[in-house]
């Protein structure tokens, strides 16, 4: 096995395993931690696909912000309120859970029917693409290939993300303001 | 094969380097306090006092490393190495040289500003793991702070990338001297492509990066926790903020990740602003000073006078400002320097459509 073969099934196993834990652990805050090293394989794969530029936006975005301010969240909250969510009851697996073990296999199903289907060996578009000599290398600069393609071809959806996260932004504010005095 | 033992040899080489900058660092720091404050600082041990960090080292490895009943144990004891990895994860993509780089990644700055938000993290799983109201205090202060300062430093480094037009430190740094391959204009107007030296630094090329320089230096002031920006670690109201109750070799390794931030931002401040490892000498008439003082050796030369002089400054105004109050801090940070910083990356637009 090459080494990126290895590395692969590394990441792979260290993202499973983790997420794993952190759905099924009852600490709290420890299953938050645990999703960092999920995120962190997530973006060693990214990196081994070539996207490097992606594994890294994952890493500010995810780690940087999102978790960050997960933890925020958490720990403003009282202690009280966390407590009864830590001392959950039962098993794992419940009838009080069946809903929600129905949707995730449902959905796992769904998964694994489009990886079998998708044939990812022969899909035509990688063929025609590798045919063209359309393809990258590990050493490519790809930054500016996204920039040219978020300002022509992506446009409206850039544009539609960039006026929702400032709905979002005027949201905070309206909501975090002080009444008037009157 | 060999590769794989090169980056042995460098990963081992930047971690040593950063140890003896941390013990560097903590001697410079405290002579320099005591010059600021009119005192002697150490002077028993060693000639001038010299070898009082490596006594105070050898004290920290022999201390007892105690685990707090109520904490976290994993938290608590990962805490420290996470916090540290993730600085020195950033050394992995800082040029110090022509040609010398330990990993030539195009994404470089960007890479360097995703790792060192992870040290956030670290401060995090540190309060939290100690199960201390001051650590935890400490760590959301911390973390707030170094969230909100992100976003200047960030605007200050893209407002750099846009005159540049890469996020590779290396060809940023390239461009800054005599070796650069494009054409270089010092204030938008007069060629220097062939004197280099300081004329042809970031700073001198597009003068509003001055004030982009300034925003960045502020702003890592408070990435790195230090004073005015120190209100995590506020001795007087918070005991010692996140690391309250780390001993001995977890505490070193706390402190060896704050000196190696240090470190660290202020070589980005040099690579993006101060002309990276380039000479501040320029060409004049025959005398070819700056061709004359590029090169690899060179290069080190400059780009550690140059980030050792950010150190100082740091080093200075943490020992002559006070403390900022929380409301202060973040008063400057989003009413200040956002705004200013959003300007320059404006204003970099511009100079790069019709000035360059």
């Amino acid at each position: 096995m090459s080494l990126v073969r290895v590395l692969f099934y590394l990441m792979g196993f260290i993202a499973v395993a983790s997420a794993l834990y952190a759905a099924s652990t009852t600490n709290l805050v420890r299953s938050i931690f645990v999703f960092f090293v999920t995120l962190f394989a997530l973006a060693g794969l990214y990196v081994l696909a070539l996207a490097d530029f992606v594994a890294v936006t994952q890493v500010v975005i995810y780690v940087g912000g999102i978790l960050v301010l997960i933890l925020f969240a958490f720990m403003l909250s009282g202690k009280e309120t966390l407590d009864v969510i830590q001392q959950q009851k039962g098993k794992f697996f419940s009838i009080g859970k069946l809903p929600a073990i129905l949707l995730a296999v449902l959905f796992f199903i769904v998964i694994i029917n489009v990886i079998f289907k998708a044939d990812a060996n022969n899909l035509s578009w990688v063929k025609d693409s590798i045919a063209n000599n359309n393809t990258i290398t590990p050493n490519a600069v790809m930054i500016d290939n996204i920039g040219v393609n978020l300002m022509t071809r992506y446009l409206l959806p850039f544009e539609a993300i960039s006026v929702l996260l400032l709905m979002a932004l005027v949201g905070a504010a309206h909501l975090s303001r002080k009444e008037g005095s009157e | 094969m060999n590769y794989y033992i090169t980056y042995f040899i460098v990963a081992v080489g930047l971690f040593s380097f950063s140890a003896f900058f941390a013990l560097f660092g903590v001697y410079a720091e405290r002579k320099i306090s005591a010059f600021i404050q009119d005192r002697l600082g150490p002077t028993e041990t060693g000639k001038f006092g010299s070898l009082q960090t490596l006594a105070d080292i050898m004290k920290m490895i022999q201390k007892e490393l105690i685990i707090p009943a109520a904490a976290d144990k994993w938290l608590f004891m990962l805490a420290p190495a996470v916090i540290f990895i993730a600085v020195y994860m950033g050394f992995a993509a800082l040029p110090w040289g022509p040609g010398l780089i330990p990993s030539k990644i195009n994404l470089g700055i960007y890479y360097i500003f995703a790792i060192i938000s992870i040290e956030t993290l670290g401060i995090l799983m540190a309060g939290w793991g100690s199960n201390n109201k001051y650590s935890i205090l400490g760590a959301m202060r911390s973390a707030a702070q170094i969230i909100s300062y992100e976003i200047p430093a960030g605007f200050a480094i893209i407002s750099v990338v846009m005159i540049a037009q890469t996020l590779d430190l290396q060809a940023i740094a390239m461009q800054q001297g005599v070796l650069s391959a494009e054409k270089i204009k010092f204030a938008g107007f007069w060629d220097v492509t062939a004197t280099g030296g300081f004329f042809s630094w970031n700073i001198f090329r597009a003068p509003h990066l001055i004030i982009a320089f300034v925003i960045y230096f502020i702003a890592s002031l408070a990435e790195s926790n230090r004073a005015p920006f120190d209100i995590p670690e506020a001795e007087s109201e918070l005991v010692a903020g996140f690391h309250t109750e780390f001993t001995g070799i977890r505490f070193a390794l706390v402190f060896l990740a704050e000196y190696s931030m240090m470190f660290l931002v202020s070589m980005i401040g040099v690579i993006l602003f101060l002309g990276a490892w380039n000479t501040p000498l320029p060409n004049i008439g025959p005398a070819h000073l700056a061709s004359w003082t590029t090169g690899m050796w060179w290069g080190i030369l400059w780009v550690t006078l140059k980030t050792l002089g950010l150190v100082a400054i740091q080093m200075w105004i943490r020992w002559t400002l006070p403390r900022f109050r929380v409301d202060q801090l973040m008063n400057l940070c989003w009413k200040v320097l956002t705004p200013l910083a959003f300007l320059c990356m404006l204003i970099s637009g511009v100079w790069r459509l019709w000035l360059m």
